[in-house]
């Protein structure tokens, strides 16, 4: 056996021992064809041959599998999302929540205010929500998700505020 | 995914179309067509991803490794007679096949 076909049986089994799962068949199949084929150069060139095919269906198939882990990754990140956007609107709503049965509790309160009362309540909603306007505003840096779900919220409410003003005016 | 054509693939249909039944080697493979071993096997692959071709391990004598078989499935088959049919009446086939000239 002259060195070059002892070189291309080297290459070949090495290709086999290193090629991944899918394309290990292949390659064992290339290597097995060298018995037969005549001429030391032309099994050096056969094994070369092979080993370029068997690094392009390695690479097609990791590409292959890349493109899908990208993609279920991008599902998975869009996901996260999506459930901490809810969250966010979900702390805000709760505080709301607390902070509107407090409100209907001023007139108890302060029963001087109690004429005085609605005509401040612009003022009253506004200063919250300027303030969680900023809070939500510093948040975007480290929270971006959770600071967009408490300005939806923040906005939804301003919608309704201002519809209900307007049907009321 | 649509299979591509090239030249290089339709003189490997036209080799497994001779004697469709038997099953072919590798290397007779590249003999016949004349094409080497880095365009054979890709193209040998791809049929066989898309279930035109099926591959067995040929169970040789004893002690000697076995050898790596294809043959057309059914489907390849219809597929490469289709083929043989559409780019006979274009005349294509024969200048992919390197009978004619471009």
């Amino acid at each position: 056996m002259g060195a070059p076909r002892t070189l291309a049986a080297k290459l070949l089994r090495a290709v086999v021992r290193l090629a991944p799962a899918e394309s290990r068949d292949w390659a064992a199949a290339m290597l097995r064809e060298l018995d037969f084929i005549e001429g030391d150069w032309a099994a050096l060139f056969w094994a070369l041959g092979s080993l370029a095919a068997i690094l392009r269906h390695a690479t097609t198939a990791w590409r292959a599998r890349s493109i899908k882990k990208n993609k279920e990754t991008a599902m998975s990140t869009t996901g996260k999302k999506v459930l901490i956007i809810t969250m966010g609107a979900l702390c805000l709503l709760g505080l709301a929540g607390c902070a509107f049965p407090m409100l209907l509790l001023v007139p108890d309160l302060f029963p001087e205010l109690r004429h005085a009362w609605w005509p401040l309540a612009p003022i009253a909603i506004a200063i919250p929500v300027i303030i969680i306007g900023f809070a939500a505003g510093f948040l975007w840096r480290k929270r971006g998700p959770v600071a967009a779900g408490i300005l939806l919220v923040v906005l939804a409410v301003a919608f309704h505020v201002a519809v209900h003003v307007a049907k009321h005016q | 995914m649509k299979l591509r054509l090239s030249s290089q693939t339709l003189l490997v249909l036209d080799a497994f179309l001779e004697q469709a039944e038997e099953w072919k080697y590798g290397y007779d493979l590249s003999r016949v067509t004349g094409l080497k071993s880095g365009t054979l096997y890709p193209i040998l692959m791809r049929l066989s991803e898309r279930q035109l071709l099926e591959t067995q391990w040929e169970a040789g004598e004893p002690g000697k490794p076995p050898r790596h078989m294809y043959r057309f499935t059914p489907d390849g088959l219809r597929f490469a007679r289709a083929n043989a049919a559409a780019n006979a009446g274009s005349g294509l086939g024969q200048v992919a096949l390197g009978l004619v000239e471009a």
